[in-house]
């Protein structure tokens, strides 16, 4: 396995706002598996996703990639660890407001020593035209494609993706899903991605879903529907 | 990446334009005055010293009555010491005298030139244009004499019975400070000056009579490392010469009053003697006639009685006479050991250290140079400061895109890093810029032109030292790096997650409860929130009064020596004896001083120690018999921080002796440093007669004979001394203002522009609730009122007291009272100016209040 979480929990607070958020969550990913963790608003999807990304601590369990053990790791080897493995794409896009598109993705290409072709990837996101504009020039999934870049640029063997057609109207959310999707294919990057939008688990490889903190659902989709012919988004 | 981030430094440079442009003209303009005033001090203080090396400055000059010997010369040399005759001659040039001597004051003696032969040994003449005598008919002149007269090379002079062309004009190192006297303290060149002519010219000028005084006996010398100055005057004073050999009338007439009555003593003695041996004589000749009246018989009885009895009268005349010359040997012994009734060839010994007239310019430049280096530093930490402030602003501004990179990997000194970039930039950028102008002809050579126009130096080149370079160039960006790390590094510190949802650190100015109205409360929370900005507007306020109070106290030291020491001075005229007079001059009040060292700070003051009488009409000083009790004067109290009640020392060069005395009091006199005590006591402690004085006060003038004093100083001259502070230091203080009005403004502008910037959304969101632009002002703005409020009463007494703490480290070379008090009229002053800079940024700042749109808060959502 790619990615294994074995029992893990996370809380917050102490006495009256004392909250557990992760009970003892369990789940496994393969490498280049595209998968989606869905569940209702407080289940827990984003903690597990900081949690997985080293941005959160843990309470107890633990979490894998690609064989290093990550609970307990100090702030700098975590810093490492997301250094050589991992992208994040999150809602809001983060971007540099007063860097081009280009330098935007710059930013993350020096992370790695073998980064992506940045011009490939401009144009694969369809970005090229656009590389040298700012980001307050661009429309939100412009900005948002300007997001992946970056977070691919360094090519990552994982992708965090925090509800990243949140802030985006079904077609533009449309375009993001069918991106990740070729980059999937393309890169073979393991993807996980935080959503609550019903529709998307029917277009990647694995869904797990979440409630009140614990894993209820997590099964393999025996027939993935591309992107493109989502409905409903 | 930093080569990526690195596009947004001049992106953000432009985008606040505004703002990196105002602070960066300040620090320009803060590093320009720095490095302008202390590379002008620096210049001057080695300049100076070099001149002084390669001019052969003496190590010190005495006087003499009548000119050395050869065999004394002799004797000195031959201990290492280099000598050189500075004889002098004065001449009154011209009747015309200066403004302040028109009104009334001081010996309107008219201008005065004094005039030496050129030296070879010592204090050499630099020549600034033209060059020295070679023959008769020319003449060498101070400069700064000649530039109050309008005298250039080629110009005929009249001095004495003499014509002179002017063949060169230049300094020399021993009238650094142009002073006619010692005792003047200040200088007024357009009434003294100096000048050189050739060897021959002066015999023949000496000869020619015209000059005012006789000629003057002084004597430079070079010590060569042989001996010490103490040593030194030790063997002059050990110089005997008779009385007999001294022309001056005036000193025959009071050494017959004082050192002569010995001789008169000792004279008496010998005629006792002579007339008690001639009564012993006269008595044993007739005591050997009476062997022949004996014969007569018939009265044989009556004769042998009488011949008995002048038996007895010779035998006694000649015990007589044996008690008489035994009188006179022990009365010999006890004058020789209780009085020292020897002349001393020599008149006055100064040493370099101790001659106002040497190193003034670079004493003077001393003060300039800490206050310079320190008010430099302290600008520049407020400036680094001020951009810490927008850095964090952007740090926070951009929480989301940093939380983002750290989850991608990135570290935090990577970050650092670049935040740092901007404010190094910048501070290099100004501070590069400062330091050119400080150095170029703007900044160094506009300072050196105040010592240029009192001080008489030669032209300096500028001199780059290497320290001032570095702290112009190196010190900008290094004070940058230090508060920016210290500041930025606490905000970088901080876990992505955080930074990504824009979580601030400030939960416990939320959890704090308020009670009141809701504009209250908003502006109360609006502030704790601001809290960073309010106290960086304080720090700034506060920097920016002391610079204020650095100027004022400048400004109230001079005015109050300008008006107290009119005020205190009392006597119209101080007439100070070479030779007193047998009788105090009628109209005169009678005093005993003694010149004595006292030091503070390192530096040694001139502390006269006076002798008066307790009902006397010039002094406050009740005076009370005992040779412990002293009053001390206010300016000496201020000085060396001197209570009622302490205990003060007195050093007398003179007689390598210590003083102790208690303070009685503290008498207003801010004039000069004098310990008062009662006359008769001092004349006991210092083995003087009942009736000696050699100071005596008037309130008119006495009409003194000049050949009798040392000095004579006026109510005028020391009005005009005290003028001259003022003129000198109204510069410096006029642009001290302006700096700290600059800086204050930018700083409270800066800071509050961007706490509306800050609050920008919710104040669009206010508008969008329907807000009046007053409502909205009321709100965001008018609770800064408080906190400049706040801060002016807390940052003006406690600038003024951290001023004041340390105001006489910088003026401790100065030898004034340090009276700093300000009126309650300059303290509202400065309170109310600080309310009226807050309305007029107030009032502009609510141009972008007004412009911040509704729809604001819709569009920037993300």
């Amino acid at each position: 396995m790619y990615l294994e979480v074995n029992k893990l929990k996370k809380s917050y607070g102490e006495g009256e706002s004392f909250m557990e958020v992760l009970k003892g969550v369990d789940l496994s990913v393969e490498k280049g598996v595209m998968c989606v963790i869905q569940g209702t608003s407080g289940s827990g999807k984003s903690t597990l996703l900081n949690c997985i990304g080293g941005l959160d601590e843990t309470n107890s369990g633990s979490i894998s990639v690609d064989g290093m053990e990550i609970c307990g790791l100090s702030p700098d080897k975590l810093s490492d660890y997301r250094r050589a493995n991992l992208g994040f794409i999150f809602q809001f896009y983060n971007l540099v407001p007063n860097l081009t598109v280009k330098e935007n993705i710059q930013v993350c290409e020096y992370l790695t020593d073998r980064p992506l072709n940045l011009e490939e990837l401009l144009d694969t996101l369809g970005l090229a035209k656009h590389q040298d504009k700012f980001p307050s020039q661009l429309s939100g999934g412009q900005q948002q494609r300007c997001a992946i870049a970056r977070a691919l640029i360094k090519n990552p063997k994982l992708l965090l993706c925090d509800e990243p057609t949140g802030a985006l109207d079904s077609h533009t959310s449309q375009d993001i899903l069918m991106l990740l999707e070729e980059i999937n294919r393309k890169y073979g990057t393991t993807m996980l991605i935080v959503t609550h939008n019903n529709s998307i688990k029917n277009m990647v490889d694995q869904v797990i879903y979440l409630k009140d903190g614990q894993v209820r659902k997590n099964y393999r989709n025996a027939e993935k529907v591309p992107a493109a012919q989502l409905e409903d988004l | 990446m930093q080569k990526i981030l690195r596009k947004r430094i001049f992106r953000d440079l432009k985008e606040n334009a505004f703002r990196y442009l105002a602070l960066g003209l300040l620090i320009i303009l803060g590093m320009y005055i720095v490095i302008g005033l202390v590379g002008a001090a620096d210049t001057i203080i080695k300049g100076t010293a070099e001149t002084a090396e390669t001019s052969k400055v003496e190590d010190g000059q005495f006087g003499v009555f009548v000119p050395l010997t050869e065999k004394e010369k002799a004797s000195l040399e031959k201990d290492g010491v280099i000598l050189e005759e500075h004889f002098y001659l004065d001449y009154i040039i011209s009747d015309e005298i200066s403004s302040i001597q028109k009104d009334g004051y001081g010996p309107a003696d008219g201008v005065v030139l004094r005039i030496f032969s050129q030296r070879e040994k010592i204090d050499l003449v630099q020549v600034d244009c033209g060059r020295i005598p070679k023959k008769t008919g020319e003449i060498f002149l101070e400069k700064r004499y000649c530039k109050e007269h309008t005298i250039s090379v080629g110009n005929v002079v009249s001095v004495g019975n003499f014509d002179f062309t002017v063949v060169g004009v230049g300094t020399v190192p021993d009238y650094e400070s142009p002073l006619r006297n010692f005792s003047d303290s200040a200088v007024d060149s357009y009434q003294f000056g100096i000048g050189f002519v050739t060897e021959e010219e002066y015999k023949q000028m000496k000869n020619g009579g015209g000059s005012i005084s006789s000629e003057e006996y002084s004597y430079a010398y070079l010590l060569n490392d042989k001996m010490s100055d103490k040593r030194l005057k030790e063997k002059l004073q050990d110089l005997e010469i008779a009385a007999d050999d001294i022309d001056d009338a005036f000193f025959r007439e009071y050494w017959k009053r004082t050192g002569g009555k010995s001789e008169e003593f000792k004279d008496s003695f010998d005629e006792l003697t002579d007339g008690t041996g001639e009564l012993w004589d006269g008595l044993a000749k007739l005591d050997e006639n009476s062997n022949t009246l004996a014969k007569l018989e018939a009265f044989a009885g009556g004769v042998k009685e009488y011949t008995d009895g002048v038996s007895e009268a010779a035998k006694s005349a000649g015990e007589l006479h044996d008690g008489v010359l035994k009188l006179r040997e022990e009365t010999e012994e006890f004058l020789d050991e209780n009085f020292d009734c020897t002349l001393s060839k020599m008149t006055r010994f100064v040493s370099a250290a101790d001659n106002p007239r040497i190193g003034s310019a670079a004493d003077d430049k001393l003060v300039d140079k800490a206050a310079g280096l320190v008010a430099g530093v302290m600008v520049l930490i407020l400036f680094a400061y001020v951009i810490s402030v927008f850095t964090v602003h952007s740090i926070e501004k951009e929480s989301g895109v940093i939380g983002t990179l750290y989850a991608m990997g990135v570290k935090k000194n990577e970050l650092l890093r670049h935040y740092l970039t901007l404010p190094v930039v910048i501070t290099l950028i100004a501070g590069v810029i400062g330091t050119a102008l400080g150095y170029s002809s703007l900044g160094v050579n506009v300072q050196m032109s105040q010592p240029y126009g009192y001080f008489s130096i030669p032209k300096i080149d500028v001199i780059y030292e290497p320290y001032l370079l570095l702290y112009g160039l190196v010190m900008p960006p290094l004070a940058a790096v230090f508060i920016n790390y210290l500041v930025i590094r606490k905000k970088l510190d901080r876990p992505a997650l955080a930074l990504i949802r824009g979580e601030q650190k400030s939960a416990n100015v939320q959890n704090v409860r308020i009670k009141g109205g809701f504009v209250r409360v908003f502006r109360i929370r609006q502030l704790l929130r601001e809290k960073r900005t309010a106290i960086t507007v304080f720090f700034g306020m506060f920097i920016s009064l002391l610079i204020v109070m650095l100027s004022l106290n400048c400004y109230v030291i001079c005015s109050h020596i300008k008006t107290e020491n009119v005020k205190d001075t009392k006597f119209e005229y101080m007439y100070t004896y070479k030779y007193p007079e047998e009788n105090v001059p009628e109209g005169g009040e009678e005093a005993y001083g003694v010149t004595m060292k006292k030091e503070v700070l390192g530096y040694h003051f001139g502390v006269t120690l006076l002798g008066i009488h307790k009902d006397n009409a010039y002094f406050d000083a009740e005076v009370e018999k005992g040779k412990n009790n002293v009053f001390v004067s206010s300016a000496m109290a201020q000085k060396y921080g001197i209570r009622t009640g302490d205990i003060v020392t007195l050093f007398d060069e003179e007689n390598d002796k210590n003083y102790a005395f208690m303070v009685d009091g503290i008498v207003t006199y801010s004039a000069g440093f004098f310990v008062f005590m009662d006359i008769d006591s001092m004349r006991e402690l210092m083995g003087e007669s009942d009736d000696y004085y050699n100071i005596v006060f008037a309130d008119h003038a006495l009409g003194i004979d000049s050949g009798r004093l040392y000095s004579t100083l006026s109510k005028g001259e020391v009005e005009k001394s005290a003028s001259v502070f003022v003129t000198l230091m109204k510069d410096m203080v006029t642009m001290l203002l302006v700096i700290s009005v600059l800086m204050f403004m930018v700083v409270m502008y800066l800071m509050m522009k961007m706490m509306i910037d800050r609050s920008a959304m919710s104040i669009s969101l206010f508008k969008v609730f329907g807000y009046q632009k007053r409502e909205i002002g009321k709100l965001y703005l008018n609770g800064n009122f408080f906190v400049i409020v706040f801060g002016a009463l807390v940052g003006i007494p406690l600038s003024k007291v951290v001023m004041d703490g340390l105001f006489p480290y910088m003026v401790s070379n100065v030898a004034c009272g340090i009276n700093l008090t300000f009126s309650w009229q300059m303290y509202a002053g400065l309170f109310f100016s600080v309310l009226a800079l807050y309305f007029i940024i107030n009032r502009l700042l609510m141009h972008r209040v007004n412009k911040i749109l509704p729809g604001e808060v819709l569009k920037n959502r993300e």
